[in-house]
């Protein structure tokens, strides 16, 4: 109850209204201290560390000695830093491959997991487990699959008569093979959402549509694929963010190469953060990162509302 | 009112352990002074220390060592520059990387050893003045002690050479070159190279460089560092030398553009040649006892005149600044140098000491006789380098390992593009960064 109507109702009021208000008052006090644990858990590792890179962007430091004032030098070294650009153009590469294979993929399986399949329960379960492995587990396992000359995906090839694929050693594989790769990770998740969706779109409307005549794949153009469009955004935009974090599966797998072609934006802070101890420019990375970041979300909003008009 | 009086002791305890000062009641009641001393992680090594240690404490009752392995971590580098930020170093540390000693000295972490009137006899004495002079820092104070050094050298598996038709090893590039063209075949009929003559990571990561372009470096410029007076000396002929022998190495199929999976291949006997440090040789003890392999000095080029110098993978000794009684750290610092103990360094860890006299001190002799292998590493030693202690050494063998993988392993740049590149990054990052 907002305070100007308390005071309202204390004007002429008798004791026991006063009593009430002061147990009130007392409650709300209590409630501060319910709060308190996340506020002092959000100052400490939300606020302070914002504020204190937002700070960091205008110096030199390197942990060790005194941060030293360099106003814009950061932002100058940025825009004259060719890594920078490419770090940002892979991981635009990367979301690209990424999300259109993650919502085909995630959707023909749930499509299939939907339907009246033996053993849905285990096959549902099995397409989730890659989600909950650890990722480096995961990526060192694929590492594996992929090995140039002893991987068991070009071991396949060979025994069907094809030529070796170059996953990760190729600049213009290796980027795919990532997309792939976080695709078969995280694909459990959107199976999940998708199955949802499915289920949520009422069964009349497919059996008016048959009583009219429409055939299977009409119902799914003209049903699921429309019911399903608010999962398919979630999706675009869960993928998005996942995907602007890309950094095990490079960091692990290629270390930004060959010839950069995996450099992840966050690989490249990181490495300027943690390789070089250059935490001034690593922190105006991440500002600008997270500019782009801003944009792109902008950008898909704005096409997502149009879509939807 | 209630919360408070129930969360007040809570959070006064969790203060209190935070603050917890693991100082032995013996140093605050005026007991023997107490200094930590952190050695590497390994178990070999730990194992030499917890030993020295043991002795150091029996005979010096009123200086006592405590012995604590440097906290794993992905480098031992992070963790001193944690422990220098979080003013919490030990007074003596024995795994000192010379390429990170200029971060150190840069915030006032470590104290000069030359301050103490016999760190020239000391140092000098055991550690030919040449190399020794690698190791002074830019102010002309000596922070470090050359404690043991890994001087990279060339394994050879001594069957899949001669299986090859190879009787000679390798030692110049064409030799290598023409060795390798014998080796790497493929021997099952499956159209795939499964012997190769080398292998090296392929990955752009810059300490990957300090295992193959590095030492080649080294080797093919007669013992030259990548900076001289503080200015990039790695543009020249040496350096596109060695980019070409490498790219030789890939475009010929010599070396995989892979990575090996399931094992060491070495180990595995699917690879010749192998460039490592004396580790390997207990590893091979340990692994695969009954391989029959070599150790060699690492190629030179074909018009190398004179020894072959190499990288030294140094382990250095130093002390921290904020220790309260340097005299005394230093005087456990020589204790952990003199000969018997270098003696024990080789025992117990398969390691170099920085010693000029390895070969000549009758101390060592039998060590060497039972091991003739580590006789070459031993022989190696004053010919080894160090790293330059430059700002952004990190970063700018990360430029070269970009321009490394561009020329080298891809073949998409010429050494003399990739070597003018690798100088110009160096350049601006130098220029970024001061």
């Amino acid at each position: 109850m907002p305070w100007g109507e308390r005071r309202s109702l204390l004007s002429g009021t008798n004791d026991v209204t006063v009593s009430i208000l002061s147990k009130i008052r007392q409650s709300d006090k209590n409630g501060y201290w319910f709060v308190l644990p996340y506020v002092l858990f959000f100052l400490a590792f939300v606020a302070y560390p914002l504020c204190f890179s937002i700070i960091l962007v205008f110096h030199r430091w390197n942990i060790v000695t005194p941060m030293e004032w360099v106003g814009l030098k950061n932002f100058q070294r940025l825009v004259a830093d060719p890594l920078f650009l490419k770090s940002i153009t892979n991981t635009l590469t990367f979301l690209l491959i990424h999300i259109p294979l993650q919502i085909l993929v995630a959707l023909v399986f749930a499509l299939l997991l939907n339907s009246k399949v033996r053993l849905r329960g285990f096959f549902r379960a099995l397409f989730f487990l890659p989600v909950v492995v650890s990722g480096v587990a995961v990526t060192i396992l694929w590492q594996q699959l992929y090995s140039y000359d002893y991987g068991v995906l070009n071991g396949l090839l060979h025994a069907i008569g094809l030529p070796s694929i170059p996953w990760l050693i190729d600049p213009a594989w290796a980027m795919p093979s990532i997309a792939i790769m976080a695709t078969w990770k995280n694909v459990g998740i959107y199976i999940v959402l998708f199955l949802v969706g499915l289920q949520n779109i009422p069964s009349e409307l497919y059996e008016a549509a048959s009583l009219d005549g429409a055939t299977p794949s009409k119902q799914f153009r003209h049903i699921t694929l429309p019911m399903l469009n608010p999962t398919v955004i979630l999706i675009v935009v869960l993928s998005t963010i996942g995907g602007f974090s890309l950094f095990i599966e490079p960091y692990v797998l290629t270390g930004g190469g060959p010839m950069q072609s995996t450099l992840s934006g966050m690989l490249y802070i990181y490495n300027q953060a943690f390789y070089f101890n250059h935490m001034g420019y690593a922190a105006t990375l991440g500002f600008v990162f997270a500019l782009v970041i801003l944009l792109v979300v902008i950008i898909q909003r704005r096409v997502i509302e149009t879509e939807a008009t | 009112m209630k919360i408070v009086k129930t969360l007040l002791p809570v959070i006064l305890l969790i203060i209190n352990c935070g603050c917890h000062d693991d100082t032995p009641q013996t140093e605050r009641s005026g007991g023997p002074r107490v200094l930590t001393y952190w050695p590497a992680p390994n178990a070999q090594e730990v194992e030499l220390a917890d030993s020295l240690v043991r002795v150091w404490n029996r005979t010096h009752p009123d200086v006592q060592v405590r012995m604590q392995p440097i906290p794993v971590s992905q480098s031992t580098e992070e963790v001193l520059l944690a422990a220098i930020a979080g003013k919490t170093t030990p007074d003596v540390c024995s795994n000192i990387w010379p390429g990170a000693l200029h971060e150190y000295t840069q915030a006032g972490g470590l104290i000069p050893l030359d301050q103490f009137q016999d760190f020239s006899s000391v140092a000098g004495g055991r550690t030919p003045p040449e190399l020794l002079r690698t190791f002074q820092s830019t102010d002309g104070h000596f922070y470090q002690i050359p404690w043991k050094t890994n001087p990279l050298m060339m394994f050879y598996n001594e069957r899949l050479l001669l299986e090859a038709g190879v009787s000679e090893v390798p030692r110049t590039y064409p030799e290598y070159l023409a060795a390798g063209k014998r080796v790497s075949r493929d021997t099952t009929g499956d159209g795939q190279i499964d012997i190769w003559m080398g292998e090296r990571d392929i990955r752009p990561i810059w300490w990957q460089r300090l295992m193959d372009f590095y030492p080649f470096y080294i080797a093919a410029s007669n013992g030259g560092m990548l900076f001289e007076d503080g200015r990039v000396a790695f543009g020249n002929r040496a350096s596109e030398t060695v980019l070409a022998f490498f790219q030789d190495c890939y475009a010929q199929q010599l070396f995989p553009r892979t990575f090996f999976q399931g094992g060491d291949p070495f180990l595995l006997e699917k690879k010749a040649t192998h460039f490592a440090g004396p580790w390997q040789v207990a590893h091979l003890k340990k692994f695969v006892p009954d391989l029959k392999y070599g150790v060699a000095p690492i190629p030179v080029p074909g018009d190398h005149a004179g020894p072959v110098y190499t990288s030294g993978d140094f382990k250095n000794i130093a002390i921290f600044g904020n220790t309260k009684y340097p005299r005394e750290a230093w005087e456990f610092v020589k204790f952990l140098v003199t000969a018997e103990h270098d003696l024990l360094l080789l025992e117990q860890c398969d390691e170099v000491p920085v010693r000029g006299d390895l070969l000549t001190n009758p101390l060592f002799a039998d060590y060497f006789t039972r091991n003739p292998v580590m006789t070459k590493f031993a022989s190696q030693v004053v010919y080894t380098r160090g790293m330059d202690e430059v700002p952004d050494l990190k970063e700018i063998l990360d430029g070269i390992s970009q321009e490394y993988e561009m020329c080298a392993v891809y073949g998409r740049k010429s050494p003399a593009e990739a070597v003018r590149d690798a100088v110009g990054r160096a350049e601006i990052i130098i220029e970024w960064n001061k």
